[in-house]
């Protein structure tokens, strides 16, 4: 067996997949998949920034095939797989080829409208893979007001810094699964607090609640809102939300992800004016996660 | 142009993409929005954009999807 840092993986499949060392090599890789195809499918949308993160960290993969191209991004005890391929039949063949699925722990996400997923989740399951979790994205028009809160807590939001960066990343690994939910590593919180995309609520210094953003023009995308559980019903996330809202005046859209059971969390972002888009994310699992 | 503004109006009614030269850089599309305008394209002009295609750079304004079209044959006034 060969040994990655955090996660193992059968030499099998090392062999066949090569570490992505530029964004050229990104680039040239998903060029080559698209170049002919008619029926061009992907799941393979990175934002820019977290794609340099990740090869940078030496965290991608490739394997390439015939009419498909994977990406596989090493998370802390599993993979992400990406695809570009030229059809779905393409992809289903290839999948078949992939060792690395049935040594190692591996999760997909497939995003779209739902009506458009129902052949493509029937391919994965036909080659290995499971429903694991699903989320849909909210949306929020700047038309929508601010609701009034009726809390005010007795700490004031500041802007992230350095010290706040690991309690960040524990009460995200600690809060949320990172299967379905892709907890952002240290690095990734590091930029984002160098950024001054995090707004954190911090009790006697320890860290009460926090909010991370990212703002890209006239959208905003709501990445985290959470608060410690030893710090809620007290008005820390009406809050961060209400700040996070009101700072960001030249907004006209403000997106979420939000997993499709956990209704508590849909009630407070309906309250602050979300609303379902139409957009879904199925996380396909293949059985080396366990449910 | 206007058929092609409305046509975008139509997938994020929010926005006004003739104020714009930039619409990724200006948050107005991102890839998924992408997917969806290039399945609206197909369908409305009858043409089948091929993967190569699908990138940020023919996506940015009025005027580079325009150009895009042009090459599959469709003229925009």
């Amino acid at each position: 067996m060969g040994k990655l840092t955090g996660i193992t993986c059968s030499s099998g499949s090392l062999n066949q997949m090569r570490m992505v060392r530029s964004m050229r090599e990104v680039e040239d890789a998903v060029n080559q998949a698209r170049n002919g195809a008619k029926e061009y499918c992907t799941n393979f949308f990175p934002n820019a920034s977290k794609l340099e993160g990740w090869v940078g960290h030496g965290e991608m993969f490739c394997d390439e095939h015939e009419g498909t191209i994977f990406f596989l991004r090493r998370d802390s005890n599993f993979w992400h797989l990406f695809y570009c391929a030229a059809s779905q039949p393409a992809l289903q063949q290839n999948l078949a080829s992939l060792p690395l699925l049935a040594t190692d722990p591996v999760v997909m996400d497939v995003v779209g409208k739902k009506a458009e997923l129902a052949g493509l989740t029937s391919l994965l399951k036909r080659s290995g893979f499971r429903h694991y979790q699903s989320l849909f994205r909210m949306t929020r028009l700047t038309a929508a007001a601010i609701p009034p809160t009726k809390m005010t807590p007795n700490t004031e939001i500041a802007i992230a810094g350095q010290r706040d960066c690991q309690p960040i990343h524990d009460l995200l690994v600690r809060t949320f699964d990172s299967r379905a939910e892709q907890i952002p590593p240290l690095y990734e919180i590091e930029a984002a607090v160098a950024a001054a995309r995090i707004r954190v609520i911090r009790n006697a210094e320890k860290l009460a609640g926090l909010l991370f953003f990212e703002t890209q023009g006239v959208s905003s995308l709501l990445r985290y809102w959470l608060v410690d559980p030893g710090f809620r019903a007290q008005g820390v996330g009406s809050a961060l939300m209400r700040c996070y809202l009101a700072e960001q005046p030249s907004v006209r859209r403000f997106l979420l992800w939000v997993v499709a059971s956990n209704s508590e969390a849909i009630k407070k972002y309906e309250h602050y004016g979300f609303n379902p888009d139409g957009l879904v994310d199925y996380v396909m699992a293949n059985d080396k996660i366990r449910p | 142009m206007n058929a092609l503004a409305e046509l975008l109006k139509g997938i994020r009614p929010e926005f006004d993409f003739t104020a714009s030269s930039n619409f990724i850089a200006d948050g107005m599309l991102d890839s998924f929005d992408m997917v969806t305008l290039v399945a609206t394209l197909d369908k409305t002009y009858g043409i089948s954009i091929e993967g190569v295609d699908i990138v940020p750079e023919h996506f940015q304004n009025l005027d580079t999807i325009a150009s895009l079209l042009k090459k599959y044959g469709v003229a925009i006034a």
